[in-house]
């Protein structure tokens, strides 16, 4: 494969500046790309060649998160500079935004793409909060409600992802505790929970296309898929550097983890350059098959096409590498005629 | 004419010259299997003939690609392929930007069964010693134990320490002359006038032991020193087992550096002192693994 680099230039310096990737999506017909980074814009990109769509610019601060509906109509984004942003995606301006009084660290969707929910952080004297908000979808996306549908503060450790269950009723949450819980959306009660998930921080939480499980990385090196309904445990992929993304390969039985040692711990470690590979494991086998290298620094974000014929990774070197899958990838069978259906 | 251009060997060389050196070809079949042929004259003046089949990647096989698209996919796909450009991109023509886009260099990805993490790593050692027998330097042959390793590496270093004492004869002979000779010209220090770094000096810290531990000093946390462990004790175990009074911040157990077997120690340092004293009561003398556990405060590097 010969990978796609994309990196927004910086009208200072000659070289691109280094700004680290915080989240990067696929659309759902896998066309677009869309990458946010540490400083205040979000790109948009065609994935099959490269060339940059637009930018979205209105943010004042590191956009940590995006999310973008099912009809490439209406992006949505959270950033450091304390508001969550609806964009559209065609034309690039900004439609509404929300203010809130901490970042928002995390939106998401719904499967309808009428509501939105987001994690504001936890800091000066502020509660980590959890708040759902109605996407008016008529007219031209500018009439939108300031106030959220609900909202409420998860007790405990702050919660650091978030997303839609399987109906809009519920919310799962990964926390910095390494506890995964869902929430009711309405009240806000914890339903159910898995206290013990991870044992270390959550980086991120991704779900099946059909949201009947979910897989998550964290920084204790392991990756876990989970039933959405009762957070049962299902698989468990064991690795031997702190993951920052995990992300399910549609179509084939793989997941594809990213992550690397933190760059304190770099140079004490291996010789083998910083393990920033992104690395496929077998879904079911929770064996690793297979790894990609390419990136100068660790892996922050890692995104598959919902085709499943490409995928891209974004790397703290300020990097997103789009890589199209050979026809190899399609015919590989690692464990022989032993063929998992999806 | 021939005759001026003296390094000529042959006249089908002469032939050549005089015409003009061939464009190459390049030519498609009906399969889209694209032909290119290159002639480059390389060092010894000969013609190399370079042919080169390749299926058409470039831009126009992304066309085909994009027909076929449409053909399957939605309306939608190729309604965005129609798009102005926005934002920073206002105005920019069609087509990636090299300022933005480049192609990087072919990686691989190679599926295979097997859990590559469980394979090991090649050492840097081992790397060396690979290119050493490449390059005919011979093994590497331990000077004190004879053995396949550098002498620097000798597990019997310490109990064999030939190469430091003034009596033992220099084995190796020619190689060995050099340490020797240096040793006994050293005045004698108290370890022999073996060169010590001076983070081993006086006291013997292990080196960078202060350093580089990720979490900070280990002496922040509320820390329990675990004894009388079984050999096979792994750092999950023990997470498990104390995992369950609080959150264990780290845990260290205690190896042995060549066979990585355990020592029988280990450290469980908690987030919170009122469960690691908890952890305390409950599991100092506990049976764990047919061995009683012996569970205390681990004291602070200089009170021991």
């Amino acid at each position: 494969m010969r990978p796609i680099l994309l990196q927004e230039p910086d009208p200072d310096h000659f070289a691109g500046h280094e700004r680290s990737l915080t989240q990067i999506k696929f659309n759902r017909e896998g066309d677009l790309l869309f990458t946010c980074s540490k400083d205040s814009i979000i790109n948009v990109w065609y994935a099959h060649n490269g060339e940059r769509l637009g930018t979205y610019d209105g943010h004042n601060g590191t956009v940590w998160t995006i999310d973008v509906d099912s009809s490439s109509r209406f992006l949505v984004s959270g950033s450091a500079d304390n508001t969550m942003r609806l964009w559209s995606v065609e034309t690039g301006k900004c439609l509404f935004f929300w203010e809130f009084p901490t970042a928002v660290k995390r939106v998401a969707f719904n499967e309808e793409d009428d509501q939105v929910v987001c994690i504001t952080e936890q800091r000066m004297g502020h509660q980590g909060a959890v708040r759902v908000f109605e996407i008016n979808r008529d007219g031209d996306g500018t009439n939108q409600s300031k106030e959220p549908i609900s909202m409420f503060n998860p007790v405990g450790s702050k919660a650091v992802v978030c997303a839609f269950a399987h109906t809009n009723d519920l919310i799962i949450t990964g926390h910095e505790s390494g506890k995964v819980s869902l929430f009711d959306a309405k009240s806000g009660e914890e339903v159910q929970l898995n206290e013990h998930a991870h044992r270390d921080t959550v980086t991120d939480l991704q779900l099946a296309p059909d949201r009947s499980y979910f897989i998550t990385s964290s920084k204790d090196k392991t990756a876990r898929i989970h039933e959405t309904r009762t957070l049962t445990v299902l698989k468990t992929f064991v690795t031997e550097t702190p993951l920052n993304s995990a992300a399910i390969a549609p179509g084939k039985p793989y997941i594809l983890l990213g992550g690397g040692q933190d760059a304190m711990s770099v140079t004490t470690t291996s010789l083998r350059q910083g393990k920033f590979e992104t690395r496929f494991w077998h879904k079911v086998l929770e064996e690793e098959v297979g790894r990609v290298k390419g990136h100068f620094g660790p892996v922050n974000t890692i995104a598959v096409s919902p085709k499943g014929d490409c995928y891209a990774s974004g790397g703290e070197d300020g990097f997103v590498r789009v890589h199209h899958f050979d026809e190899t990838y399609f015919r590989a069978k690692p464990y022989g005629d032993l063929e998992i259906e999806d | 004419m021939a005759a001026a251009n003296a390094p000529k060997t042959s006249w089908a060389d002469d032939v050549d010259e005089f015409e003009t050196p061939p464009k190459g070809e390049d030519y498609t079949d009906e399969n889209g299997i694209r032909t290119t042929v290159e002639y480059t004259i390389n060092d010894d003046g000969k013609k190399v003939k370079a042919s080169l089949a390749r299926r058409l990647e470039n831009k126009i096989t992304r066309k085909i690609k994009r027909v076929l698209q449409k053909a399957v996919v939605d309306h939608s796909v190729a309604e965005r392929k129609t798009w102005a450009k926005f934002g920073l991109e206002k105005g920019s023509k069609p087509g990636p930007d090299r300022a933005t886009t480049t192609v990087g260099e072919n990686v691989y990805l190679k599926l295979s069964a097997g859990n590559k993490s469980s394979e090991p790593e090649q050492s840097a050692e081992q790397s060396v010693k690979a290119s050493l027998a490449k390059a005919g330097a011979g093994k590497v042959v331990c000077r004190l134990c004879k053995g396949d390793h550098f002498t620097a590496k000798c597990p019997y270093k310490d109990s064999l320490s030939g190469l430091d004492g003034t009596d033992t004869p220099p084995a190796g002979g020619d190689d060995t002359g050099a340490p020797a000779e240096s040793s006994a010209a050293a005045p004698a220090s108290s370890i022999g006038g073996k060169y010590v770094p001076p983070s081993m000096r006086g006291g013997g810290r292990g080196p960078g032991e202060s350093m580089g531990r990720p979490g900070g000093n280990r002496d922040d946390l509320p820390t329990l020193r675990v004894t009388n462990i079984s050999e096979d004790t792994q750092e999950n175990d023990l997470r498990d087992l104390f995992g369950v009074f609080g959150r264990v911040a780290r845990v260290y157990v205690g190896r042995d550096r060549e066979t990585g077997a355990g020592k029988g120690f280990a450290f469980v340092s908690f987030e919170e002192k009122s469960s690691a004293q908890k952890a305390m009561e409950k599991t100092h003398g506990r049976g764990y693994d047919n061995l009683i556990l012996s569970v205390q405060w681990s004291q602070p590097r200089e009170q021991r």
